[in-house]
């Protein structure tokens, strides 16, 4: 840059250019005569009617982003208002040459501000999504009726369903093969037969590969297809219905879809526009995967060990259904993931299964009913 | 207007595709490779851009908006929101599902309660944008108002939905009157002149367009007579027509009746110009990512129908052999997002910037023989900047 102007002698070449000039007091274009103070190095700025500012030549920046590629906009680094407009190419050849920070930004203020405010945003947020509305949805969860709570699971199907789909075109379809259902109804009423729920209980088959189950607000419970696929005998899918029968009961995914009902807002807040979207899926998400706290889980297996052993149902199947999948898929699928993280759960259980009298133990369903639940899907059984 | 002040000034617009569309382009992917926060320097670039295409009388219009305070005024909305949306919408689903057994009841609420508070936002983002507006070195302001704003503009949207749009403008007429009577250009207050009869004479072809459309879809109804219908060919590009019409003609007649000290201004904006902008741009903004997304949608169903899993899952059965997992997430991502990015881009560089040049370029100052006597007014610190609008996403050009 520098090297396009030529020193002769001792002195460089004296500096002389035209602008306009914008005090930034009044509402005035002038005419001004640019010199350069070498001594000093300073930028004089002459025009009628006002004293010279001086503008130190490392000082001196340019407005970044303008649309007018052949002319600049030039500003000094303690005046905020007055600017310079420099039109003439011999000019701004000598202004860009003479004027060594011309594009260096000019140094952040109030970052400590700016620090302070981060976090007592961050904080507000992890406060409301991480406190308030989990312990305002866990008391409101108490008190929404079954009717409310049967519509918000019901609302939540179809959100689930929408959200699954990958065709764009229908929600994710449900298994409804008439024995399929009869067979999936004789399990359900036989894990229900001395349960006490608020509402009905309703069990439904999501058509999709994945090895997964869920339960909703107001009695709702899918089972995916790939769940009933990857069990080998009827017991370890009624382990796995028990264990969300269990979180009905105790109304862990009210508080769940009231607690999301809050955060999506939030974090919507927080990503701006085009993540608004994605928020909500990645709500949906954790709703189906639903990490519930070690509490919930804890008490979701207690009660599934007693519904079983009122239903005379092994509770063991469930410990070799998620040690099989653990073998053969070398990770653990959703519904099963929490034995992972608490293998001591895994012990109770098998405690449980080895501590009644083992012979009056039933299989969930007889082989027929069994053959009926595996093609509830419409298609062929798969073998084994 | 023969015996005003005299000097007339033109706006020049310098502004031009190409450059707008680098800078466009290089925010947008800054912006989502910073997860949203470069969005504060994309608004301050691009308003700098669009600002500075403007040179009126031979002096640029100048946008001094920094990121950072962008940044702070959006984060001190997010305190304050945070609690509103976190806490109100969970109680609001919790009072719908036991009350009404529907969340729609809680949308309804939440959406009206966010209303007053979106129009007080769009004001507020209008003072920190004219307080970071100079031209001749000189600011612009916007007085305080914004509560004001909101109850107004509450009121005259409930009349102008009670009337079916008969009140509409009524509304433009009294919220541009109250928003321009509170700018400041300097020592100068801005004033809007006319009246609301004047917009009238431009909304009759909308009136007449949109009237006619529905009574030929009232008598083909009623007669249970679908020959009817046709007449819509003529009505329904009527009722299009008369839109443009009037935002043109009613931004025309505001735009006129505006004047400051001995200043005023004469637009010249043309409709078929301006229909032609959305016409063209429009359809060449929405074409282009059409084709992205088509591509994108094509290679995730393709792989999707073959055992109905996820996207992810799919796309991991058909590329799985070549690509290693994550990078075909990320190709994901990047395809999903290039869709957003691209039509933001095209948008700028085939609507907004066309339609800036037109609105400019037919703009003429008039009376700036009374500039010299404009002195500067003080620095609005206004330290929220643009953070609820921001934050409640309030539609801006730019």
């Amino acid at each position: 840059m520098s090297g396009t102007v030529i020193h002769i002698g001792a002195a460089p070449a004296p500096f002389a250019g035209t602008a306009l000039y914008l005090d930034g007091q009044t509402a005035g274009l002038r005419p001004a005569q640019l010199r350069i103070d070498e001594g000093a190095g300073v930028l004089v700025i002459r025009a009628t009617g006002m004293t010279p500012p001086r503008w130190p030549l490392a000082d001196v920046r340019a407005i970044p982003d303008q649309a007018d590629p052949r002319r600049m906009v030039l500003a000094v680094t303690d005046d905020p208002v007055a600017r310079l407009l420099v039109e003439d190419d011999e000019t701004l050849r000598l202004l860009r040459a003479r004027c060594p920070n011309l594009h260096r930004r000019p140094k952040p203020r109030g970052l400590w501000r700016l620090f302070l405010w981060a976090l007592a945003a961050l904080g507000a947020v992890a406060l409301i999504v991480f406190l308030l509305v989990p312990l305002l949805a866990n008391r409101l969860a108490e008190f929404l009726p079954p009717e409310g709570e049967r519509a918000l699971g019901e609302a939540t199907l179809d959100q689930v369903r929408h959200a699954m789909d990958t065709t764009g075109i229908a929600p994710l379809p449900l298994c409804e093969t008439g024995a399929g259902q009869a067979a999936l109804a004789a399990m359900t009423d036989r894990l229900l037969a001395r349960a006490d729920l608020p509402y009905p209980l309703q069990v439904q088959v999501l058509d999709h590969p994945l090895i997964n189950a869920f339960a909703l607000p107001g009695g709702q419970v899918v089972l995916f297809r790939g769940l009933i696929e990857a069990a080998e005998h009827p017991d370890e899918i009624a382990g796995v219905l028990a264990h969300e029968i269990g979180h009905v009961a105790h109304r862990d995914p009210t508080r769940i879809a009231l607690r999301s009902a809050g955060s999506v807002g939030v974090l919507g807040l927080l990503f701006g526009d085009f993540a608004g979207g994605a928020a909500v899926l990645f709500l949906t998400e954790r709703l189906i995967s639903a990490t519930y706290t070690r509490e919930a889980e804890a008490g979701a297996d207690d009660y599934a060990l007693s519904l079983l052993a009122e239903a005379s149902i092994d509770p063991g199947a469930l410990g070799v259904f998620f040690e099989r999948l653990r073998r053969d898929n070398g990770e653990t699928p959703g519904v099963l993931a929490h034995f992972m993280d608490h293998p001591a759960t895994l012990d109770r259980i098998e405690k449980a299964a080895n501590a009644p009298r083992p012979d009056a133990l039933r299989p969930a369903l007889d082989a027929a009913q069994w053959q009926a639940l595996r093609g509830i899907c419409g298609a062929s059984p798969p073998p084994g | 207007m023969t015996d005003g002040p005299a000097g007339t000034g033109d706006v020049e617009c310098v502004g031009r595709r190409w450059p707008l569309f680098r800078l466009a382009l290089a925010a947008s992917v800054l912006t989502i490779l910073t997860l949203g926060v470069y969005r504060f320097w994309m608004k301050s670039r691009l308003r700098r851009y669009y600002w500075s295409s403007f040179r009126v009388a031979g002096s640029p219009v100048e946008y001094v908006g920094e990121p950072l305070e962008k940044l702070l005024g959006f984060l001190i909305a997010v305190v304050f929101l945070a609690f509103y949306l976190g806490i109100v919408n969970l109680v609001l689903v919790f009072a719908s599902f036991s009350l009404f057994q529907t969340n729609g009841v809680a949308y309804l609420l939440s959406f009206l309660g966010v209303v007053p508070l979106w129009f007080y936002a769009a004001y507020r983002a209008r003072r920190y944008v004219l307080a970071r507006t100079r031209w001749l070195g000189i600011r612009f302001g916007l007085a305080p108002g914004a509560a004001g704003y909101a109850w107004r503009a509450v009121g005259h949207w409930l009349a102008v939905i009670l009337t079916l749009g008969l009140a509409w403008p009524r509304m433009t007429f009294w919220l541009e009157k109250y928003r321009t009577d509170r700018t400041t250009f300097g020592t100068l207050t801005l004033h809007q002149g006319g009246n609301v009869a004047m917009l009238y004479q431009v909304f009759v072809h909308l009136m007449i367009g949109v009237i006619f459309s529905a009574l030929t879809i009232a008598i083909a109804l009623a007669n249970d007579n679908e020959r009817f219908l046709w007449l819509l060919i003529v009505f329904l590009p009527w009722a299009v027509y008369g839109l443009v019409h009037y935002r043109v003609h009613a931004f025309r007649r505001l735009t006129d009746a505006k004047s400051a000290g001995g200043l005023s201004l004469v637009s010249r904006a043309r409709v078929v110009r301006v229909a032609r902008i959305w016409l063209l741009g429009g359809s060449l903004a929405l074409v282009l990512p059409f084709v992205v997304m088509s591509l994108a949608a094509y290679v995730v169903i393709s792989g999707a129908t073959t055992d109905g899993a996820y996207p992810s899952e799919a796309l991991r059965v058909l590329l799985g052999d070549v690509l290693p997992g994550w990078a075909i997430v990320a190709l994901g991502v990047v395809l999903y997002f290039g869709v957003f990015v691209t039509f933001g881009v095209l948008r700028h560089v085939f609507i907004t910037l066309p339609l800036w040049r037109h609105y400019g370029e037919t703009l003429t100052l008039v009376g700036t023989s009374t500039l010299p006597r404009v002195a500067q007014q003080g620095r609005d610190a206004f330290e929220e900047a643009e953070g609820i609008a921001e934050a409640l996403d309030v539609g801006a050009a730019i």
